[in-house]
C-alpha cells in the first residue's frame, strides 16, 4: 500500500512510503518508534492502536523499518485535497529523513520540503508578506509566500462561479417577479383607480405599493435564508460522507445572510414599483372603467 | 378556433407577463441547460484532449494513478521492448523537470523543462509557430519548443536563444544553464494556461543535467496497431513488467471521470434539479394567479358550450408556449453564458489549458428540452384542475356581483 507522510510539526516533508507489513507479530520485539495514521488509513488497512507496521521510503522496500501506531488523527480539512482519499501517516521528522534519505546523496538527509513560520504579530498579514519578500530576496533559492496568499486562488475562483450563477439566478427571479407584481397590479386595477377618484394621490398609492413589495420581499428574502440555514446541515452531510472528510461544503455565515437579503429587497421594491407605475400613469377612469 | 390559437391569442392580450415570463423562463432554463453541459463538460473535454494526441496509451509507474508521473526506471530498455511488440505502432518517452530560465535583464522565471523521444512532440504540444524538434542542424545547439505565454513574456521567437537551468529537487547542488535554440512556439494542451514551458529533445534534456542522467522516464506514450487496438496493446504492455502499468485512452478518460472534478459534475446536478423546480414553481404560480384573474373568462366560456378538455388544452398550450419560447431563447443565451462561466472557470490555477468545462452535446440538448417539456406539464396540472373544476354558474354569478 502506498501512502503520503508527513514528518512532524516544525518542518514538513512529502514522500510516497509504502505500508509493507502490519500485525501484532512484531509486538514483542524492540519498541520501535511511533507513528499517527490517518483514521482513513486505520480503516482501509485494518489496523489497531498498538499495531506494528513496516514502512519503506520506495515501492522496492529498501531500507524498511518497523514503526508501532501510536494514535489515530483525523486529517485537517483541505479543501484542495477533498477529493482524494487520505491515506496518510505522520511520522517523527527524524524518522522521515531516516526512511528517505539517498545513502548516495547526504544533503537528503538535511533536507525538507516546507518550514513553516510563525511571526510575533501573526495576525497581520503585511508582516507576513514583508517577510516572505525579504526572504526570497535574501535566498534565491527559496520559494516563500504568506499562508494568507498561498493555494486560494482556486477558492477566489469557484466564489466568482458561484457569484455569476447567483446572478443569473437573480435576473431570471426578477422576471419571474416582474410578471408576478404585474399580475397583481392588473388584479387591483379597479381598487387604484377608486382610491385615485376620492382623491388620493399617485404618490400615496406608490408608497403603498413600494412598501408592501419591501415587507414581501424581506419576508421571502427571510424564508429564503431559513430554508438555506435548514438545507446546510443535508448539503454538508452529503458531501462529507461522498468524500470521507469533515470539510464544511456550505455555511449560511450572517454576512451570506445579509448580502441575499441585502440582494433580494430592492429587486422586491423595484418590482413592485415597476409594476404598479403600469396602472398609475393611466388615468383614473380608465382604471374603473369595464 | 383551436385550443392552441387560443392560447396564443390570450398570451398576446396579456402580452407584459407574458413576455416576463418568457424571458423568467430564458434565464433560469440558459442556467439549466449550461448546468446539463457542466454536468458531462470536463468529461468530454478531457476525452477530445486525449483523444487527439496521436497516441492511444499511457505508460506510468505502478503505484500510480493514469495522469500523474511516477518514474519509469530503466526506460530505454522499456521503450525498445515496448516497440517490439506486435500490438505496437510508436513509443515515445517523455521526461520532465522544474527549471528556471535566466534572460538578460530579468528576474529568473521558473519553467517546467520537458525532454521528449518524439520530435514532433505528438501528446505534449500543438504546433503553432515555427518548427518542432527535427529542424536542428546536426551538431548545432539542441533546439527547443516553447509555450506561447513564455514567448510572449519574454519577447522570443524562432531562431531566439534561450538559458535553462535545472533545479535539483530535494537537494542543495545546482547544475549549470545551458543553451537552447527556440525551433518554434506551440500550444501545450496538458500544461496550465500561463505556464512556461521548454520541451526539447532527450539529449537537451540531458545535456541540461551536465550530460550524466539516470535511465528514467516521467510516462511513456505508445500508440497501437490498428487491427491489435489499444486494449490488447496495453495488456501486452503490461506484461512486459509488473513495476509499470499501461492504459488505454479509454481507461484514462474513465478514470478522469470517477475521481477529478467530481465536484463540479455533482454541483451540476443540485443546481440542474434546483432550477428545473424552480421555474416549474414559478411558471406554475403565474399560470395559477393568472387563470384566478380570469375565472370569469374561463366560467363563460364553458357556459358557452366550451368542453373542459378544449380549457385544459388551452392552458396546457399556454404553459407549453410559455415554457417552449423560452426554452429556445435559453438556447443561445445558455452558449453565451456558458462562455462567461468557463472564462471564471478556466482562470483555476494550474488547469490545463486545453481543457473546458462547458461542452455543447445532443444529450444535453435532448435532456434540456425534457427537463423543460414536464416543467410545462407539472406546471400547467394545478391550473388545468382549477379551471376544469369550476362552478359554472356560482362563478358568473360572482363575476357579475
Amino acid at each position: 500500500m502506498t501512502l503520503a507522510v508527513r514528518g512532524s510539526w516544525f518542518a514538513v516533508r512529502c514522500a510516497f512510503v509504502v505500508l509493507l507489513l502490519c500485525g501484532r507479530a512484531f509486538a514483542d520485539a524492540a519498541a520501535p518508534p511511533d507513528v499517527l495514521v490517518s483514521r482513513q488509513l486505520l480503516a482501509k488497512a485494518h489496523l489497531k492502536v498498538g499495531d506494528v507496521v513496516t514502512l519503506s521510503g520506495d515501492s522496492a522496500g529498501s531500507r524498511a523499518r518497523r514503526f508501532r501506531v501510536a494514535g489515530v488523527y483525523e486529517p485537517t480539512p483541505d479543501p484542495m485535497k477533498f477529493n482524494a482519499e487520505r491515506i496518510e501517516a505522520r511520522l517523527h521528522l527524524d524518522d522521515m529523513l531516516a526512511l528517505t534519505e539517498d545513502p548516495a546523496d547526504p544533503s537528503t538527509s538535511d533536507a525538507v520540503s516546507v518550514i513553516n513560520v510563525t511571526l510575533p504579530n501573526a495576525a497581520d498579514q503585511s508582516s507576513a508578506r514583508t517577510f516572505s519578500r525579504s526572504l526570497s530576496a535574501r535566498t534565491p533559492f527559496v520559494v516563500s509566500a504568506a499562508t494568507a496568499d498561498a493555494d486560494n486562488a482556486t477558492f477566489v475562483v469557484i466564489d466568482r462561479f458561484h457569484t455569476a450563477i447567483a446572478a443569473v439566478t437573480v435576473i431570471g427571479s426578477t422576471a419571474f417577479l416582474l410578471a408576478l407584481m404585474v399580475i397583481r397590479a392588473e388584479e387591483r386595477k379597479e381598487t387604484v383607480g377608486v382610491l385615485r377618484l376620492i382623491g388620493i394621490s399617485r404618490k400615496t398609492i406608490m408608497t403603498e405599493v413600494v412598501v408592501e413589495g419591501l415587507l414581501v420581499a424581506v419576508a421571502g428574502a427571510a424564508a429564503g435564508v431559513l430554508i438555506a440555514a435548514a438545507a446546510q446541515g443535508a448539503v454538508n452531510r452529503f458531501f462529507q460522507h461522498r468524500y470521507d472528510t469533515t470539510l464544511i461544503f456550505m455555511r449560511v455565515s450572517p454576512k451570506i445572510a445579509l448580502r441575499s437579503i441585502a440582494v433580494a429587497v430592492p429587486v422586491g421594491v423595484v418590482a413592485g414599483a415597476v409594476a404598479s407605475w403600469t396602472l398609475l400613469r393611466r388615468g383614473a377612469s380608465s382604471l374603473v372603467r369595464r | 378556433m383551436t385550443a392552441f390559437a387560443l392560447a396564443w391569442r390570450t398570451a398576446r392580450r396579456y402580452r407584459a407577463r407574458a413576455v416576463l415570463a418568457v424571458v423568467g423562463v430564458a434565464v433560469i432554463g440558459a442556467l439549466n441547460f449550461d448546468m446539463l453541459m457542466l454536468s458531462r463538460g470536463l468529461l468530454l473535454s478531457f476525452a477530445t484532449m486525449i483523444n487527439s494526441t496521436g497516441y492511444d496509451i499511457r505508460v506510468a509507474g505502478a503505484s500510480t494513478l493514469p495522469l500523474s508521473r511516477s518514474p519509469l526506471t530503466d526506460a530505454t530498455t522499456l521503450m525498445n521492448e515496448v516497440a517490439a511488440l506486435p500490438e505496437v505502432d510508436a513509443v515515445a518517452l517523455i521526461r520532465t523537470a522544474g527549471a528556471v530560465l535566466a534572460a538578460p535583464g530579468r528576474p529568473p522565471e521558473g519553467a517546467e523543462l520537458i525532454g521528449s523521444t518524439d520530435p514532433a512532440g505528438l501528446g505534449i504540444w500543438k504546433q503553432a509557430t515555427g518548427g518542432d524538434l527535427t529542424s536542428a542542424p546536426n551538431g548545432a545547439t539542441a533546439s527547443a519548443v516553447i509555450s506561447r505565454p513564455l514567448a510572449v513574456r519574454l519577447g522570443l521567437s524562432a531562431g531566439s536563444t534561450i538559458s535553462v537551468r535545472v533545479r535539483i529537487v530535494d537537494s542543495l547542488s545546482a547544475m549549470p544553464p545551458v543553451t537552447l535554440r527556440v525551433a518554434g512556439i506551440a500550444e501545450f494542451p496538458f500544461e496550465s494556461q500561463q505556464a512556461s514551458i521548454v520541451a526539447t529533445t532527450m539529449d537537451g534534456f540531458k545535456a541540461a543535467y551536465g550530460g550524466v542522467l539516470n535511465d528514467e522516464a516521467s510516462f511513456m506514450f505508445a500508440r497501437s496497431r490498428p487491427p491489435a487496438g489499444a486494449e490488447a496493446a496495453a495488456d501486452a504492455i503490461n506484461r512486459l513488467r509488473t513495476d509499470i502499468h499501461a492504459f488505454s485512452n479509454e481507461q484514462v478518460i474513465a478514470n478522469f471521470g470517477r475521481n477529478a472534478f467530481t465536484y463540479f459534475r455533482q454541483i451540476s446536478v443540485v443546481l440542474s434539479a434546483t432550477t428545473a423546480a424552480f421555474s416549474m414553481l414559478l411558471v406554475a404560480t403565474l399560470l395559477t394567479v393568472s387563470v384566478n384573474q380570469r375565472l370569469g373568462e374561463v366560467a363563460a366560456l364553458r357556459a358557452l358550450g366550451i368542453s373542459r378538455r378544449r380549457i385544459a388544452s388551452t392552458l396546457l398550450w399556454e404553459a407549453a408556449l410559455l415554457v417552449g419560447i423560452g426554452g429556445v431563447l435559453a438556447l443561445p443565451l445558455g452558449e453565451l453564458l456558458a462562455t462567461v462561466l468557463d472564462k471564471i472557470l478556466r482562470r483555476m490555477p494550474g488547469l490545463p489549458s486545453g481543457l473546458h468545462f462547458f461542452i455543447f452535446e445532443r444529450n444535453a440538448l435532448v435532456l434540456h428540452a425534457a427537463v423543460l417539456a414536464v416543467t410545462a406539464v407539472v406546471a400547467a396540472m394545478y391550473p388545468v384542475w382549477l379551471a376544469v373544476h369550476l362552478p359554472i354558474a356560482q362563478t358568473l354569478r360572482q363575476e357579475v356581483s
